[in-house]
């Protein structure tokens, strides 16, 4: 139930740790594991310019505005069988505008709700998918 | 009972992280924790207890207290428990088992007679001792006194009051 101003943790290795929720792109106002979002940076991990240069990776700073995939949630989802499913916190995933992800890992679980909403490079970044 | 079981079979049945209580499809909510760890509960009841971070064995309804004080086994172990004792055919040091055996089936007739045996053949002994001793009492020279064992030891003697 990640809306406007909801913050969510990075977990992939794109240099952001935590970001904010400034646009839900879907004609809703809450958004789900699987839903695409517009977030602005609110802390990153420091980037040093002199050995940033060989990194394919884009740089994040604090402040960027990017698309983010929604990985976990802590409002429950409700899954085909019937069960709910609830995470500890809420979780993204940086994307660029191609709608692939950022970084190169993702550290943590995702929802399986991501293999049925198609973000297939997501799921085979992650070492755990429930 | 048997289409439950039929049932059990066929679906792969969660248990409840907390009360230890079997989960039915679409029944109940699964609780993913920040370390991966996965938590099903099968009710409301069940969850927020656990999130109110008590301890199932304190609550006497799960299977976790019911199992940790022992309730409801006692009918199993109790079954299980019929001890039998065994017998052993075993010779013991200084008989062997077939003096054992033989002395076992020995009939009470063969007994008795050997008992009467032996008896007799004591009474005949001490009949010859006490005749020996009678024998040596006669030889032996007078002056013997009766010494007990307290004055052979040299102990102090009370004086015998002869009269009262």
């Amino acid at each position: 139930m990640i809306q406007m101003k909801s913050k969510l943790n990075v977990i992939d290795n794109s240099g952001a740790i935590v970001a904010e929720c400034i646009k839900v792109l879907k004609n809703a106002r809450w958004a789900s594991v699987g839903d695409e979002i517009v977030v602005a940076v609110k802390k990153a991990r420091p980037v040093s310019d002199s050995t940033s240069s060989s990194l394919s990776a884009a740089k994040i700073r604090k402040g960027d505005v990017r698309r983010a995939v929604i990985v976990r949630t802590k409002k429950e989802i409700r899954r085909p069988d019937g069960r709910y499913v609830r995470f500890d916190d809420n979780a993204c995933v940086l994307l660029n505008n191609q709608q692939q992800p950022l970084g190169t890992r993702i550290l943590g679980l995702v929802s399986a709700e991501l293999r049925y909403k198609n973000w297939v490079k997501v799921v085979s970044l992650a070492p755990r998918v429930i | 009972m048997d289409q439950s079981k039929a049932i059990e079979s066929l679906l792969m049945l969660e248990t409840c992280s907390f009360s230890g209580y079997k989960i039915y499809p679409s029944r109940g909510r699964v609780f993913i924790r920040g370390d991966s760890k996965t938590f099903r509960f099968l009710s409301s009841k069940t969850a927020s207890l656990f999130h109110q971070d008590k301890n199932p064995r304190k609550f006497a309804w799960t299977v976790i207290f019911r199992k940790s004080h022992r309730k409801g086994i006692k009918e199993e172990v109790a079954k299980k428990r019929t001890r039998r004792n065994v017998k052993y055919n075993r010779a013991v040091v200084g008989v062997s088992w077939d003096a054992i055996n033989a002395r076992r089936n020995e009939k009470t007739e063969v007994r008795s007679a050997a008992r009467a045996e032996a008896v007799s053949k004591a009474k005949e002994k001490r009949k010859e001792e006490a005749a020996k001793r009678k024998a040596a009492r006669v030889n032996a020279p007078q002056g013997d006194q009766k010494l007990s064992k307290q004055q052979a030891r040299g102990a102090f003697m009370k004086v015998k009051p002869t009269s009262r």
